[in-house]
């Protein structure tokens, strides 16, 4: 069925932390199938241990 | 592919935390970087998505010694199964994302700070847990060795970066300067006592947007030092456990300073596991191991269709990593875009069924949450008393009503019981709503006719220690819901169809990256360009900082816009006004005196910027002196004054980091080093001087640095109150300034002066008004949020790219046009958008079409217009209104409504908030 | 006074923040008094000044409007 001419309409994004969400976001809202791949029980990576974020010092939850 | 098992049944789990609280096994919790525990059946943290437990297989009791199963048994959902097995999964996709991130630098290398043998010397990251509300302390500002408040704190900077002794990391990590002044102003404002704060740094590179004010305000209002030094080492005092910290200050003279705590800014690292990834996907790394990729491709890996983002690419912050993820998902897409939509399936929905002429018909539905509800508010009771309230035909306990099983039984009960408004009493509206309102879809009932109570976060978490309080509170809460529910009436979701184009201003390298980025997807793109030429500013560029030929890279570029066919350019062309919404925006556009009307989904602005013409330095009174672009022209036709020059002197922030300008224009470091670079290799004999304020390559361009020094050119640091002098003087011109370092004034005679002048907006309030956009206090467009929603406007179908968002180089342009593109492709790709419900409504009979509301609104969502009886009326253009209801309240005569939020709905709350 | 005043208190919250910042309180287990009850709003601007006046009427104590 994968012949070059029709190429597979999914995406496999790996690391689920602020950059591969965004990704499979973009990807899944403009009707691809994504595969978010993350090795730890949870999405969010490292910028949910931060506590605030400049310049607004928002919450980064 | 290799799935982990979590031995907790996905679809089991209720997220009770039943597991974690029986399990007997502590083990150190790395979301709090190992300053707390948790237990070995967790979550990471309380907002964790998916919300589901899992059990660590290496700590666990029964996977370890074979007996235990605590949770086994008490799991009140029988989620819990050890027999779960590894999965080994094959994927079959057309494109791969490689966003894997980073891993901190580990300070145990730099045995002179002694990291694990002093408590009190922490990493960054374990100082961000120590200041969260959900960390180690709960917020409250403690040392690891007492648990006391400290009072005085002292940051470390470039610990693993821009060192090549101690580590072998040559780069700069782009973010530990803005994240050591963002933590020393945070904890000075959780400290109840003045918190003294010192950052020891060599270079205070706050580069991005909005980051010297940020700096400045650290260094001016609120008292952080900021003290030019590295330091060496670190000396306990063994009986307080206090730091000591000994530095050379900026007068030559050596300081003691004694600190409560010593944070130390680590960098950024690619991993092992990283590099054997890389490894097996087969994509190529670089020296410092971070992906491979070129300034004009900057998300292209060596690999065809494998793409990277974030700080795997290269040490970058928060939004350049989500710009980078959105031109990542854009480049995909691309590759991609015969498939689009050949994988995903389109919900449906039973018919929605008519309910205006029944009366209510109240299904209540009251969650335990586990213990969470359960624990402190009696649920029954509650459920009792939801009984006894007009309109409720149906109540019913849940132990989660969240859960998968619950939404099927309330389906069936709606349809059984034939009810017509649900209430929940639950946690709240904002995360669960959508949950619910799914369901009433699915059962038949428009989705407007649910309504929540918010029985969790607002109650029996905030009252835990008053049970029978939270109760009352409780009760009170559901009265009011249902209250509500009885008026709440369901509403249309119209749609709006999508004309799949979008328009690009600007025509430079940002307008052509995200018109390519587009087109390549399928979609049309018109670019309308000022000036007579595609290019912008990167028509004057020489090289980029790693020394790709920028007329070659950009000639390609512009033909490959002019020849797609699906890319329509106007030059020498002006935006006269531009109307619409998301989906449905009309533009005319003015080319050579003619006007013509194109009709577009989307906007993508990439207005650019353009250099500063400085007034000092004698600049425009002697022709040796130049700008970075005009150097740059001059430089590609090996002009006479570059070819004979034999001292060069590049004076950088000329215009940039001063009172009237105070923003970074971020890319005049590693321009002025380039260039001088350059200058070294046409004639070695050169003498080069820069002089400078912070030498701000960040990231690899550092690397452009440190050869720079080893090629002689003399780089010399100079304050804002001591701004070099610049005079004719006989043939040559005279530089004067003072060496801060032999605290002497020295005297340079040169041929060529470069000035690295600011990057500064266009005028770009015509375009800011024509679309309602705001613009910064500096004049760059501001975009919808700073850290996660860099591309996109508050106004939805509008998208920003390049430097029309602020100065940055030709990699992160491109980065970010493609992100718009991705960003815009999103809302083009769909055949019609639904509008939310929640809308503003204007009675035409009671408008005096007076115009409050369309001041008020502020979404420009509210027009006058003339009908054809001649009167004049208010009309609110749905795809743009937010609900707000601003219109509503101004509005004297009321025929401005609200739908969801219409009077009678809200002030029947109120009363039912005041009847218990 | 022989008995303690303890007002009744109705909020107006605004959706995108305050609601928010309440359910944050929540998440984050600050513990407040029991006496206010919080209606949620999709703007601070969307609070009639006639709400205020209705809620004083019906004895709310304090009104707070927040966004």
């Amino acid at each position: 069925m994968n012949t070059k001419s029709s190429p597979v309409g999914s995406v496999c994004v790996i690391g689920g932390g602020i950059a591969g969400m965004q990704s499979a976001l973009d990807l899944a809202d403009a009707g691809y199938f994504v595969y978010l791949i993350e090795k730890t029980p949870a999405i969010g990576g490292v910028m949910a241990q931060l506590d605030k974020t400049f310049p607004t010092n928002d919450c980064a939850m | 592919m290799l799935k982990h098992p979590r031995f907790v049944d996905m679809d089991k789990c209720i997220a009770c935390g039943t597991c974690a609280e029986k399990c007997p096994r502590k083990v150190d919790d790395e979301y709090n970087e190992g300053l707390a525990k948790r237990k070995a059946a967790y979550v990471p943290y309380a907002q964790a998505v998916p919300l589901k437990f899992a059990i660590d297989k290496d700590n666990c009791i029964y996977f370890q010694k074979g007996k235990c199963r605590a949770c086994e048994k008490f799991c009140p959902a029988g989620a819990i199964n050890f027999e779960e097995k590894e999965e080994r999964l094959t994927l079959n996709v057309g494109a791969l994302i490689v966003a894997p991130g980073f891993e901190e630098f580990d300070p145990v290398q730099y045995d002179t700070y002694n990291y694990t043998s002093f408590a009190n010397v922490v990493t960054s990251t374990e100082f961000e847990r120590i200041l969260s509300s959900t960390g180690p302390y709960q917020g409250h500002l403690a040392r690891p060795s007492d648990n006391k408040a400290p009072q005085k704190i002292a940051w470390l900077q470039c610990v693993g970066s821009r060192d090549v002794n101690r580590c072998d990391n040559p780069y700069c990590s782009s973010v530990c300067c803005m994240y050591a002044v963002k933590e020393a102003v945070i904890a000075k404002e959780h400290s109840d006592v003045e918190l003294d704060t010192a950052v020891f740094f060599m270079d205070m590179r706050t580069y991005g947007k909005d980051f010297e004010k940020y700096y400045n305000r650290a260094k001016d209002e609120q008292g952080v030092r900021f003290i030019r030094s590295r330091i060496h080492s670190i000396e306990e005092d063994p009986e307080t456990k206090d730091l000591i910290l000994q530095y050379v200050d900026e007068k030559g003279l050596l300081q003691t300073e004694i600190f409560d705590l010593v944070v130390l800014s680590v960098g950024l690292t690619t991993p092992k596991s990283l590099i054997d990834l890389s490894e097996k996907i087969g994509i190529e790394l670089d020296e410092d191991n971070f992906a491979q990729t070129i300034c004009f491709r900057p998300v292209e890996t060596s690999k065809p269709g494998v793409y990277v983002c974030g700080a795997f690419q290269e040490p970058k912050d928060i939004p350049y990593s989500v710009m980078e993820a959105s031109a990542a998902a854009c480049e995909a897409k691309a590759t991609l875009a015969e498939a689009r939509g050949t994988l995903v399936k389109e919900k449906t929905y039973p018919p929605e069924r008519d309910v205006s002429s029944e009366p209510a018909r109240i299904g209540v539905f009251v969650c335990n949450c586990g213990t969470n509800i359960g624990g402190i508010v009696n649920v029954p009771e509650v459920a009792e008393y939801a009984r006894t309230l007009p309109g409720v035909v149906y109540v019913e306990e849940n132990l989660f009503t969240c859960s998968q099983d619950t939404q099927d039984k309330m389906k069936e009960v709606i349809q059984r019981e034939n009810l017509n408004r649900v209430v929940v009493a639950a946690c709240t509206p904002r995360t669960h709503e959508p949950l619910f309102q799914e369901t009433l879809r699915d059962a038949g009932l428009n989705k407007y006719l649910f309504e929540m109570a918010n029985i969790r976060n607002q109650c029996s978490w905030v009252h835990s220690k008053e049970k029978e309080a939270a109760t009352t509170k409780a009760k009170d809460l559901v009265r009011m819901a249902v209250a509500r529910a009885q008026l709440i009436r369901p509403l249309p979701q119209p749609t709006i169809s999508v004309e799949p184009k979008a328009l690009i201003i600007g025509g430079g390298i940002s307008g052509m990256a995200a018109a390519l980025g587009l087109a390549e997807q399928g979609f049309k793109a018109y670019i309308v360009e000022q000036s007579e030429q595609l290019g912008g500013n990167a028509l004057m560029l020489a090289e980029t900082w790693r020394g790709d030929q920028v007329a070659a890279q950009l000639g390609e570029m512009i033909m490959q816009v002019k020849e797609h066919p699906l890319i329509e350019v106007f030059t020498g062309a002006t935006i006269k006004e531009s109307s619409g919404f998301i989906g449905n925006f009309k533009t005319v556009i003015t080319q050579d005196g003619k006007d013509s009307e194109v009709e577009h989904g989307a906007v993508i602005i990439a207005v650019g910027a353009e250099e500063y013409k400085p007034n000092e330095y004698l600049y425009g009174q002697d022709q040796r002196v130049m700008t970075h672009l005009e150097f740059d022209s001059a430089f590609k036709q090996t002009d006479e004054r570059i070819k004979g020059a034999k001292t060069a002197v590049f004076i950088q922030c000329v215009g940039s980091r001063i009172p009237e300008r105070p923003y970074c224009s971020k890319v005049c470091c590693t321009h002025s080093i380039r260039s001088a670079l350059a200058l070294k290799e046409m004639n070695p004999d050169m003498d080069v001087f820069v002089l400078y304020r912070d030498i701000r390559t960040y990231g690899q361009r550092e690397k452009i640095y440190r050869k720079a020094r080893s090629k002689g050119i003399v780089f010399i640091r100079y304050d804002l109150d001591n701004k070099p002098q610049v005079l004719q003087e006989g043939e040559g011109i005279s530089i004067e300034c003072l060496d801060p370092i032999l605290d002497r004034k020295i005297k340079i005679q040169a041929d060529l002066l470069v000035l690295a002048s600011a990057i500064v907006p266009r005028n770009n309030e015509h375009i800011a008004q024509l679309f309602k956009l705001s613009l910064n206090e500096d004049g760059f467009f501001m975009e919808a949020h700073a850290k996660l929603r860099p591309v996109d406007f508050a106004t939805d179908g509008i998208f920003l790219a390049g430097m029309a968002h602020y100065p940055k180089p030709i990699e992160e342009s491109i980065a970010q046009a493609k992100a718009a593109a991705s960003r815009a492709s999103v809302a083009l790709a769909k055949d019609q958008i639904t509008v939310e419900g929640v809308v503003s409504h204007v009675n035409e009979v009671m408008c005096r079409g007076c115009g409050k509301c369309v001041e008020a609104c502020p979404f420009g969502a509210v027009n006058l217009v003339e009908r054809e009886d001649g009167k004049t009326v208010a009309r609110v253009q749905e795809a743009l209104c937010k609900g707000c209801g601003a219109c509503a309240v101004v509005c004297p005569t009321g025929a401005a409504t609200v739908f969801h939020f219409e009077d009678a709905e809200v002030l029947t709350m109120v009363e039912a908030a005041l009847k218990g | 006074m022989s008995e303690e005043f303890d007002p009744k208190i109705v909020v107006f919250a605004c959706n995108w923040c305050a609601y928010s910042a309440a359910d944050l309180a929540g998440v984050s287990r600050l513990q407040y008094p029991p006496n206010l009850r919080i209606i949620r709003v999709m703007c601070s601007g969307r609070v009639n000044p006639n709400f205020i006046l209705k809620a004083f009427e019906g004895g709310a104590d304090g009104v707070m409007v927040a966004g």
